[in-house]
């Protein structure tokens, strides 16, 4: 093989290299607007208490004392796994499953309910808000 | 489509490195009529065009995946068509159509998770049907059913049915039974079954390549079923399970047939023309071959026994150099790795595109390490690049699987009725 074929290959090689990388970047750039489709069919939503936020990033969010829960709450009067956070066409909605205190929401014993913006939510001795999130937390 | 420039530009860098790789096959290559790279590069170009024209009438977050597909895809069109000389290779041009084919019906029925999980039962049924095919039409003790001239290697269509099966939402773990004095979740133990079942079927039908395949999917959702929800592997738990791999594995060597027994104490080079004749030669393709190949279609790897599945890596290293082909694994790498930029939103589609990866690199790393006699020689095929109707289909089905777990289906929420407005806690104005 001479010194042009040589080069033909390189040449050949980079554009599939370059080409590679251009696809990285672009699946970084859908990263973004990936993140923009999910605000717009959830509405970004966050549980809240003081000095605390909990993004509300998946589909399906378990709440509990346990350390695998996505949103621990580290203490006695929280039940491992005590609820479950779903998300289904921009409505979320809070499940119950099996925990010992209960959920209670804006004051209500509930099993299942579906939340609205603001609703205040008790979890054990935790008092979580449900609400839009903020610019400065995104 | 959410961003237009980077679609146009991410479509103008495929069809260049396509069109870099056919230049080459136009300059390097070996061919008797200037027709056949002609014709090579009108059909690559126009399979390009068509799917970037298809892809348009799809609605998804995220399109990295597909462009991948078909930059991997009319890669391995080109290494096909110039293994043994330049011609246009229309068979397995077709089977690269089929999997696009594929690759969208497995996006259009994997898009919606919860969907799926109502249809679960059904993977189920598809495995049994699968299997009792393998049982009853593949003749004696074989993986192949013939129709005709084609053979269909129904192992195969169990892949994407297993990892379905396989994957799990958090919801479903939680629904747990007491039996005695254990807390058990049904479907693991169903799936644990089934796995064990499809062993003794591989065992049986003498297709033990496929088997670390099926294994690497299962370990994949096992791992993810009992480290839910998040990735928190218990040291306790992962320790007995590799202990108890380990185990298994050695029990499995003990009791393989002569076949297996054979190739995992051969030693290639004293039975160069025995049952090392394929390793030792693509080997010596590998090395032929260089940095930057021998050319197009001038390689000699041609004339041996699979060269266009089992020994592909090695065909392709001998004819477009070892560059070439780590890039072309550095492609299939980085479709795997698509779900790691763009994550999936939903514990079912993660655990789905776990498999999924789990499946591909199980298979290509079977491949390339057989090839190159660092482990057994398995007769996997890597996916997309080795020729084979049923393994570009499922193959293809499997991308879709893993494009519906990067951009779900997400249903825009619906106008809700007007509602009285809860004032906000009085301790958000504490300060």
């Amino acid at each position: 093989m001479n010194s042009t074929d040589l080069i033909l290959c390189a040449i050949a090689a980079a554009a599939l290299d370059i080409c590679a990388m251009v696809l990285i970047i672009s699946a970084y750039t859908e990263r973004r607007s990936s993140k923009r489709y999910w605000k717009r069919t959830t509405g970004l939503m966050e549980l809240t208490e003081p000095g605390v936020q909990f993004p509300l990033d998946c589909d399906e969010l378990l709440i509990g004392r346990h350390a695998s829960a996505d949103i621990r709450l580290a203490d006695i009067s929280v039940s491992r796994y005590h609820a479950m956070l779903t998300v289904d066409s921009g409505r979320w909605t809070i499940t119950d499953i099996g925990s010992k205190s209960g959920i209670f929401i804006n004051g209500n014993l509930v099993k299942k309910a579906v939340l609205r913006e603001n609703d205040m939510i008790s979890i054990g001795s935790h008092r979580l808000v449900f609400r839009r999130r903020r610019e400065k937390s995104e | 489509m959410n961003n237009p420039v980077s679609y146009v530009f991410s479509c103008l860098f495929v069809l260049a490195a396509h069109g870099a790789m056919l230049a080459n096959v136009f300059i390097n290559g070996s061919y008797e009529t200037v027709t056949q790279p002609i014709i090579l590069t009108a059909a690559v170009m126009l399979l390009d065009v068509a799917y970037f024209i298809v892809m348009l009438f799809f609605r998804q977050t995220t399109y990295t995946v597909d462009f991948l597909l078909v930059l991997v895809l009319n890669m391995s069109v080109i290494f096909q068509s110039c293994f043994g000389g330049v011609h246009f290779s229309v068979k397995h041009y077709i089977t690269a159509i089929v999997a696009i084919a594929a690759c969208r019906g497995g996006y259009l029925l994997c898009r919606d998770y919860r969907w799926l999980q109502r249809k679960k039962k059904y993977f189920y049924i598809g495995i049994g049907i699968c299997m009792l095919l393998i049982l009853t039409l593949t003749g004696s003790r074989s993986m192949w059913i013939s129709i005709g001239s084609s053979t269909i290697q129904p192992s195969e269509f169990m892949k994407p049915l297993f990892i379905l099966a396989c994957a799990t939402s958090v919801t479903e773990q939680l629904n747990k039974k007491k039996v005695l004095i254990f807390n058990v979740v049904y479907e693991n133990i169903t799936l644990l079954g089934l796995m064990l079942a499809i062993c003794l079927l591989q065992w049986w039908c003498r297709d033990l390549g496929s088997l670390p395949t099926f294994m690497g999917i299962y370990i994949c959702g096992f791992l993810l079923r009992i480290c839910y929800p998040k990735a928190k592997f218990s040291k306790k738990t992962f320790i007995t399970a590799g202990i108890g791999l380990m185990i298994v594995a050695l029990i499995a060597i003990k009791l393989a047939p002569d076949y297996v027994q054979e190739r995992l104490h051969s030693d290639i080079w004293n039975d160069q023309d025995g049952s090392g004749y394929q390793q030792s030669q693509a080997l010596i393709g590998i090395a032929n071959g260089g940095w930057i190949g021998k050319g197009p279609g001038q390689g000699a790897l041609c004339n041996v026994f699979a060269h266009d599945n089992d020994i592909v890596f090695a065909t392709v290293c001998e004819e477009w150099g070892l560059l070439y082909a780590l890039m072309m694994i550095f492609v299939l790498l980085i479709m795997m790795a698509v779900p790691l930029i763009v994550p999936p939103r939903s514990y079912y589609h993660a655990t789905m595109a776990a498999g999924v990866c789990a499946a591909f690199t199980v298979q290509t790393a079977l491949n390339i390490f057989g090839s190159c006699n660092m482990i057994p020689f398995t007769g996997v095929t890597i996916p997309f690049i080795s020729s084979g109707g049923s393994s570009m289909l499922v193959s293809g089905f499997m991308a879709g699987m893993l494009i519906a777990a990067v951009s779900p289906s997400l249903k825009e929420p619906k106008l809700r009725p007007a509602r009285p407005a809860i004032p906000a806690p009085a301790w958000r104005y504490q300060r």
